[in-house]
């Protein structure tokens, strides 16, 4: 089964995506696709703090900052996958550091482009979103576009996901399927 | 009349599309003050309320005042509600007008859809 989790930040997403995919694994292969490239300590503190969240839990991980399909290319795909979380993924992507960290639309419609069609062929994946989009601000134009086209990634996953649901406080409010495993 | 409400990006306007049977040429995109109530459909009620802030009126007081013009619409709305309080007052007061706006609206529909991920979520 697919399932798209998003909601607002430090709502429980993660935890709940972890458990969510230990179960749908049933004992199998179950990797963790890491997405965060660390700058600074604070990064690195961060990453250990999931890392030790996760341990005990069984979960292989993939090193997946950039190229979403290339670091796939030894994983089995009828294993169960977590993806944690594509709000990280795009920022890496549209942001090209090697460019000055200009925008990289064509690449960021590629990721787009090859997330769907991993939702669309593999078993058992879980997505981490975050819903960004309910303020009153007015962003600069960057912000305003990686915004978009997260909006864009969200809903195309949205469509081909068995589940979508929106965590607020650890609860799990189910938009589409049943969130039954 | 049809409230169709959710945060940027999210859909709204395809929602009313494919959901609802609204053609384009049937939408009136809001870009200030002006709103043409012969559109079933009216597109970026946040947009109006902005433009209502920084000239000093309520759009939650002008849509009481042209309610027959309204009352078989459809209207759609941002979602601005959940963010950190903006820094710059202009945007309270947009954010505190468009929130009156849609409590209006919602207390006046026959329906009230959130939209989240292209998602409907029926509200009323």
């Amino acid at each position: 089964m697919t399932f798209l989790i998003s909601g607002g930040a430090k709502n429980g997403k993660s935890g709940m995506a972890q458990n969510l995919a230990v179960a749908l694994a049933r004992g199998g292969t179950h990797y963790y696709l890491a997405t965060m490239i660390p700058v600074d300590e604070e990064d690195r503190e961060r990453i250990r703090c999931h890392v030790a969240d996760r341990a005990g839990m069984g979960f292989e991980t993939i090193e997946c900052g950039r190229d979403f399909q290339a670091s796939l290319k030894d994983a089995d795909l009828s294993a169960t996958f977590l993806l944690d979380s594509v709000t990280a993924l795009l920022m890496n992507v549209l942001f090209d550091p090697a460019n000055n960290y200009a925008l990289d639309i064509p690449a960021a419609e590629r990721c787009a482009d090859q997330l769907e069609a991993f939702a669309r062929k593999a078993g058992n994946v879980v997505f981490v979103s975050d819903y960004i989009y309910s303020d009153a601000q007015r962003y600069d134009e960057s912000t305003e576009t990686y915004r978009r086209l997260l909006a864009e990634i969200d809903r195309r996953l949205a469509r081909v996901c068995d589940v979508v649901a929106e965590v607020s406080a650890g609860q799990a409010v189910v938009h589409k399927g049943a969130w039954t495993i | 009349m049809i409230l169709i409400i959710g945060g940027a990006y999210q859909g709204k306007l395809d929602f009313a599309k494919s959901a609802l049977g609204v053609r384009r040429e049937q939408v009136f995109t809001c870009t200030g003050r002006e709103l043409d109530f012969s559109k079933p459909c009216l597109y970026g009620l946040e947009e109006y309320c902005y433009a209502c802030v920084l000239a000093g009126v309520e759009p939650a007081e002008e849509f009481v005042r042209h309610r027959d013009q309204w009352k078989d619409s459809i209207l759609i709305c941002q979602d601005l509600s959940s963010g950190v309080v903006p820094m710059g007052a202009e945007l309270r007061q947009w954010r505190n007008a468009t929130g009156r706006l849609c409590q209006y609206l919602a207390g006046q529909a026959d329906r009230v859809s959130r939209i989240f991920c292209g998602l409907e979520q029926r509200l009323k």
